[in-house]
């Protein structure tokens, strides 16, 4: 049953990155470097590589977590990361009180950083980090086919 | 059992399928790259709205409000070099276009004054001064007064007629709104819409000028 867990929590994660990586680069890439810019974080020579980039580490990312073993466990990490790096990013721009069009799923479903979208994001860690641990828990266990 | 785990290859599969599909232009909330074969069948555009060469290889539309204070950074910031960078030089043709908010109280007046400066020679230096002194008009609604002061009492007086009784001034803004409702998609003023070899790509929203400037150069590549 736990492991099931994990492998429905493992297509979810991977689901909602193809989706954020397929939205982004469906795109012209310039709307999603208005997104990046409005957060204030970056120099603007930087925005165009991010915003070319960014989408199709997400999708490598999505289908990396869709591989069983080694690559699965270790994207299932930086998936992690880089949903803790999102929720950091939409804190900071909260705090600073900037006004800023997330583009996180492409421009025709994002939105601005509110209670919703903190909601949808610290779900998406929370599961980002329980599959993690699952998936490096599982991979410490010794399996039983060595030791028979 | 062991060999459940190999089921992630199956839908890992049908990415590449999806990722050669996102190319494909596909009806969304805010579509991107519509067939610009759907820009002829839409109304005409009046010809003072235009600028720059018919021939330039890439057109830029902008859809502004005259209420819109973000409409007002663009047209005061971006646009001279715009048209400096590009109109000026024959490689983009601009084209203006109305998409009046229903929260903007004065921008129909606005948009009407704009457009009956236009029937008159005198867009360019209406459309500029509406934007100039937007803060103003937007929150005493006196359009009238602000135009005034940028043309003569006789052309000041043919405007006055025109936005009084002729009945076909809006025409052209509906045919924008219909444009940006219905093609374009639009969720938001300004929204930028670059035609290049047969697509519309449509940006909300005004990004760095610098930024935006890489963007169109690649275009006309």
């Amino acid at each position: 049953m736990k492991r099931w867990l994990l492998i429905a929590g493992r297509l979810i994660i991977a689901v909602i990155f193809l989706y954020a990586g397929y939205e982004k680069v469906r795109e012209p890439w310039l709307q999603f470097a208005i997104s990046v810019e409005s957060f204030k974080m970056v120099p603007e020579t930087w925005l165009e590589p991010i915003a070319r980039i960014l989408p199709w580490c997400e999708i490598v990312l999505g289908i990396a977590l869709l591989l069983p073993g080694f690559i699965g466990r270790w994207s299932s990490l930086v998936a992690t990361g880089l949903l803790s790096f999102f929720l950091f990013i939409g804190i900071r721009a909260s705090v600073k009180g900037l006004i800023v069009d997330c583009g996180c799923f492409g421009a025709g479903h994002s939105g601005a950083i509110d209670a919703e979208w903190f909601a949808e994001h610290v779900a998406m860690l929370a599961l980002g980090l329980a599959v993690m641990v699952g998936e490096f828990w599982k991979a410490r266990r010794p399996k039983k086919s060595l030791l028979a | 059992m062991k060999s459940m785990r190999y089921l992630f290859f199956i839908p890992a599969l049908f990415v590449p399928v999806l990722l050669v599909t996102a190319q494909t232009p596909a009806p969304s909330k805010f579509a991107t790259s519509a067939p610009a074969k759907k820009t002829a069948t839409a109304a005409p555009v009046k010809n003072f709205k235009e600028s720059g060469s018919p021939n330039a290889p890439v057109r830029i539309e902008i859809y502004t409000d005259y209420e819109c204070p973000a409409c007002r950074d663009l047209y005061m910031n971006a646009l001279p070099s715009i048209n400096s960078d590009f109109v000026a030089t024959g490689k983009v043709q601009l084209l203006h276009r109305d998409y009046p908010l229903p929260q903007h109280q004065y921008s129909k007046l606005a948009t009407r004054y704009a457009n009956a400066a236009g029937e008159i020679g005198k867009y360019e230096v209406v459309a500029n001064q509406l934007f100039v002194t937007q803060p103003q008009w937007a929150a005493d609604g006196k359009v009238d007064g602000v135009v005034a002061k940028v043309l003569s009492p006789a052309e000041m007086e043919k405007v006055r007629g025109l936005v009084k009784n002729d009945t076909h001034l809006d025409d052209s803004v509906t045919a924008d709104v219909a444009m940006g409702t219905n093609v374009d998609h639009l969720s938001q003023t300004p929204t930028i819409v670059v035609v290049s070899k047969g697509k519309r790509d449509v940006i909300g929203g005004m990004p760095p000028y610098i930024v935006f400037k890489q963007f169109v150069n690649q275009k006309l590549k």
